[in-house]
């Protein structure tokens, strides 16, 4: 891809984007001052086609505020109220557990402070919404709320946290970050805790295994400087726990607030620049949410493609953006989202809270496995009549059960499971001694591991049956098998970890810290039976129509030829978020053989047998 | 023909065809297709600036016997709410128009045949002599025709009649989609594309300026669309008489149409004909984007996909309130709606010409 820009500044920062380069303040400034929001819509777009593919995200959410009752006075919300006034008002559990209906997916719980709740009272909004709808995911409390427990309660933020996480807490909103300077806080809102506080309970919260949000508040009185000063401490505290799950920008809704005209709303342009911006500025957080209550469904429908892959989700009530005269209507229904959705071209995925995918409302979609051994196939792919949605290998074996995925490149034991429903396509990812990317971390050695607890990663479904091949095979061994979560995990009750893809191409360089045993599965296996190892087979459903078979298989067959022998060049792309040289991802990759031969069908017959034949199957 | 051969094509300036145009369309990434039409934007008008005129668009009457489906301002003449409004009066209403700044007066009625081909032309006449700061931007081909069915007038003895009483731009409304599939459907007696196209010709020849619109997001396809825009263009070929190329969506409150389409044409498909308009006008000087009828961010948005203009403020405004749309505006909100989007207010005239600049952009 390339841009056309008169703006030869803006240029210099798309060439560092194209290399995967890290934006610093100054590249920053370059992007929100050029006059062209084409351009860079364009680098944004680009970016966020890498992470999501074509993939826009929504949720069937409830937002609950139990009490618009606050001990804060912050200068920009028209929603909080003292008690004892008209305005003010107090949910009671009933009244919570009323609004919310059985196919909801997240309740998004914050509210106001108010200054006689007991501790146990939110505790048992978290107890009783997570015990009436165990399918819906809690998402509760901003760090705003957090800090007010942990000085009211006088409980540390860690206690609270791991109590509301026994209580069902399962995520948290990134509301109250606002803008994280001294002199913005002071202005507006100077009760709320800072910027150091904000990010310490979201860390503390992504090291107990609970994702989280972050946001930004704009287009009050900060500058464009505090704004990236803003993104770039977020950006700081994701390398730390890599927690946060997306960034949402919130444009400034003036209402009564008195801080700027009533109907002054922040300008189109600026919503998409800040969009496109956080986007490029925030590499390393996975999703950007164009929410569209505070940006009106119109400009949320266009920043779709400005770099924003999420576009929240029906909402229910939004009773805080409605009082500061947000201009969106209070309920959307999940048909107009998915309606938006597709008018700006993309695939609308129905997600839960940690953004798995649920529901995929689209024709001709591929699967993407978001790994690097999968990039040949897709860094040069022309997507045609095609729409392209990563996942995780075990979500596309999900997908494709339930007929919302035509093609893609399926794990093994998803391939073995559907075999009557689709038809192999000539591709696959074979090992050719070793891998690299499927490793065992290990405090024993092999036969010191039967009776013990492995983690295994979320993501798999065929490495895993790989390892208990190998350990009841190979070295007659039994051990117990435990998902981990994805995102932050404890790994400090297993004796051995399993992890794959990127992050085991990390780990395998850098190690895991305690784990001093590194088994390359792959190599397992080709000492054990002198084969490759076919991880995953390119496959398409039988149903497609051969026409759009024969444009994929021509469209895998150039990507691949067009990527085969400039492996540096993907290298040098993907080096800084997977931490190896452009040299070891170029020797990384050449270690894979992409087409699908007689040894790679002798060796998914040889692994078929063994699943089949042993334990490994039940 | 494939993408990249048509973005070359574009980038080398040369002339795209229908087919392009329909890959562009359905093929493109919404950005890539922003992208190649600001290039000819600037190639056209290199500056960083976004036109407006301070205008208002009153109604002379709603009586009208076109029954145009997608319609929800005429009436039937004895219907309740019909009205007709005097020449006396109008004069009075761009008076205290004139007042307030305007400069052009866009002025179009339903078609009622009881009004007398003289009325129209006093209504011209008298607006010269006694509003002289107005431009009189007057009458939509369909009027036009039916003017000449009431006096009996051929269409270019209207429109010489019309000329010689002072009238010097038409507007470009009543287009629709020209397509005669599409019309008929929507309202039999509102005449066939080349009836409009007709009326534009002979108004070229007379040496009238006038613009050329577009209404869709109802009953076309693509396909339409841009046998739409390829008729302009080849009317704009013999001529150039059209000075800006004025797409909106259709807005169904209140029309029959509402029942089939409920809902607006989305803002991607909004910006996609600002987008495609430009590149494949590449005859006119100018695209208008609208604050208007596709609400003030939107508008925004779309002078930064190939829009060079922001139409006109329309302090009154009486066609879309009927269907239930309406969206009201400053002068002062339009110079910081077009310069909050990195752009140079420019005040023009209903001819382009530049009237007054405001401050200069200071990016967001």
């Amino acid at each position: 891809m390339n841009i056309i820009t008169r703006d030869s500044l803006l240029y210099r920062v798309w060439q560092k984007v194209q290399q995967g380069e890290r934006l610093s303040l100054e590249d920053g400034l370059v992007l929100f001052n050029t006059n062209d929001l084409i351009a860079l819509g364009k680098m944004a777009h680009y970016v966020q086609q890498q992470k999501s593919g074509d993939a826009v995200y929504f949720v069937l959410n409830q937002k609950i505020e139990h009490t618009n009752i606050c001990v804060l006075s912050c200068k920009f919300c028209d929603f909080a109220a003292k008690k004892g006034t008209d305005k003010a008002y107090e949910m009671t559990t009933g009244e919570i557990l009323s609004k919310i209906t059985p196919e909801i997916r997240e309740v998004h719980i914050t509210g106001g402070m108010p200054p006689d709740w007991e501790w146990e009272r939110y505790i048992d909004i978290v107890k009783s919404v997570h015990q009436k709808f165990p399918d819906a995911d809690v998402k509760a409390y901003t760090a705003v709320e957090i800090d007010f427990f942990h000085k009211k309660f006088k409980l540390p933020i860690e206690e609270i946290l791991r109590q509301l996480q026994a209580a069902g807490l399962r995520t948290m909103p990134g509301g109250g970050a606002e803008i994280f300077t001294e002199r913005v806080r002071k202005l507006l809102f100077p009760q709320k805790i800072v910027a150091k506080g904000y990010l310490e309970v979201h860390k503390t919260a992504h090291r107990l295994g609970i994702p989280t949000n972050c946001t930004m508040l704009y287009g009050h009185i900060e500058t464009i400087e505090e704004r990236l000063i803003h993104m770039i401490k977020l950006r700081e505290a994701q390398d730390e726990t890599g927690g946060f799950l997306s960034f949402i920008p919130l444009a400034f809704q003036p209402g009564d607030t008195g801080i700027k005209p009533k109907n002054q709303f922040t300008s189109a342009v600026d919503d998409l620049k800040t969009i496109a911006v956080s986007r490029l500025m925030l590499d390393n957080v996975p999703h950007i949410k164009a929410y569209w209550v505070m940006l009106t469904e119109e400009v949320a429908s266009v920043a779709l493609n400005f770099g924003a892959d999420d576009i929240d989700g029906t909402v229910g009530q939004e009773r805080i953006a409605h009082d500061a005269g947000a201009i969106s209507p209070m309920e959307l229904a999940k048909e107009k989202l998915i309606k938006i959705i597709q008018e700006a071209g993309k695939i609308p995925v129905e997600r839960d809270a940690f953004y798995n995918p649920l529901n995929v409302y689209s024709e001709n979609v591929i699967g993407k496995i978001p790994y690097l051994n999968s990039v040949p196939f897709y860094h040069h792919f022309e997507k045609g009549s095609f729409k392209i949605l990563p996942v995780v290998p075990r979500h596309m074996g999900i997908l494709s059960v339930q007929k919302q995925l035509d093609a893609g490149l399926f794990s093994l034991m998803d391939y073995f499971e559907q075999e009557e429903s689709l038809e192999l396509i000539d591709w696959c990812i074979a090992t050719r001694d070793q891998v690299k990317s499927v490793m065992l971390f290990s405090k024993d050695g092999w036969a010191d591991l039967h009776g013990k607890k492995i983690g295994i990663t979320d993501d798999t479904a065929t490495s895993v049956k790989l390892l208990k091949v190998i350990l009841e095979n190979k070295y007659n061994v039994r051990a117990n098998f435990e998902r981990l979560h994805r995102g932050v995990n404890d790994y400090s009750a297993y004796q051995a970890i399993l992890l794959i893809g990127d992050e085991a191409l990390k780990r395998n360089k850098f190690g895991l810290d305690g784990y001093e045993l590194i088994f390359d599965l792959a190599l397992e296996w080709y000492n054990w039976k002198k084969l490759p190892f076919v991880f995953a087979v390119w496959a398409a459903r039988k149903t497609l129509p051969d026409n759009l078979k024969n444009e994929l298989k021509q469209d895998i067959k150039k990507s691949l030829e067009a990527s085969q022998g400039h492996f540096t060049e993907i290298g040098k792309i993907h080096d800084s978020r997977i931490g190896l040289s452009p040299e070891e991802i170029e020797s990384y990759l050449e270690g894979f053989n992409y087409h699908l031969g007689e040894r790679e069908k002798e060796a998914i017959r040889e692994f078929r047998s063994l699943v089949h034949h042993t334990h490994a199957n039940r | 023909m494939h993408l990249k051969d048509i973005r070359d094509k574009i980038q080398q300036g040369r002339r795209i065809t229908p087919e392009d145009a329909l890959v562009l369309l359905q093929k493109s990434e919404l950005l890539d297709l922003g992208e190649l039409a600001n290039e000819v934007r600037y190639r056209k008008n290199p500056k960083q600036d976004i036109t407006f005129v301070i205008d208002t668009n009153p109604n002379y009457t709603n009586i009208c016997n076109v029954d145009c489906v997608f319609c929800a301002f005429y009436r039937h003449a004895g219907e309740s709410g019909e009205y007709t409004y005097t020449v006396d009066q109008m004069i009075q209403n761009f008076k205290r128009a004139a007042a307030n700044g305007v400069t052009t007066v866009l002025l179009q009625g339903g078609v009622n045949p009881a009004i007398p081909f003289e009325y129209y032309i006093e209504m011209i006449e008298r607006t010269k002599k006694e509003v002289p700061e107005i431009h009189p931007h007057f009458y939509s081909t369909t009027e036009i025709i039916g003017m000449s069915e009431v006096s009996g007038l051929s269409i270019p003895d209207v429109l010489k009649k019309l000329w010689d009483a002072g009238l010097r731009t038409i507007p470009g409304g009543g287009a629709e989609v020209l397509s005669d599939r599409v019309r008929k459907k929507m309202g039999h007696k509102k005449g066939t594309s080349e009836d409009w196209l007709n009326v534009m010709r002979e108004a070229h020849k007379i040496g009238f300026k006038t613009t050329a619109t577009m209404m869709y997001g109802h009953l076309e396809n693509d396909e339409e669309i841009i046998e739409h825009l390829d008729r302009i263009r080849s009317l704009q070929d013999e001529y150039h008489g059209f000075t800006a190329f004025i797409p909106w969506s259709f807005k169904p409150g209140n029309t029959p149409l509402e029942k089939i389409i409920p809902h607006f044409a989305s803002p991607i498909r909004y910006l996609q004909m600002i987008a495609l308009a430009r590149i494949y006008l590449d005859n006119f000087d100018h695209i208008q984007a609208s604050w208007f009828s596709e609400g003030k961010k939107i508008g925004q948005v779309a002078l930064h996909f190939g829009a060079d203009d922001f139409g006109g403020t329309l302090f009154e405004e009486n066609v879309h309130a009927e269907a239930n749309f309406v969206n009201k505006t400053t002068v002062e909100e339009v110079i910081q709606l077009i310069h909050d989007s990195g752009f140079t207010p420019v005040q023009r005239t209903t001819l382009y010409e530049r009237i007054k600049q405001y401050k200069t952009s200071s990016k967001i």
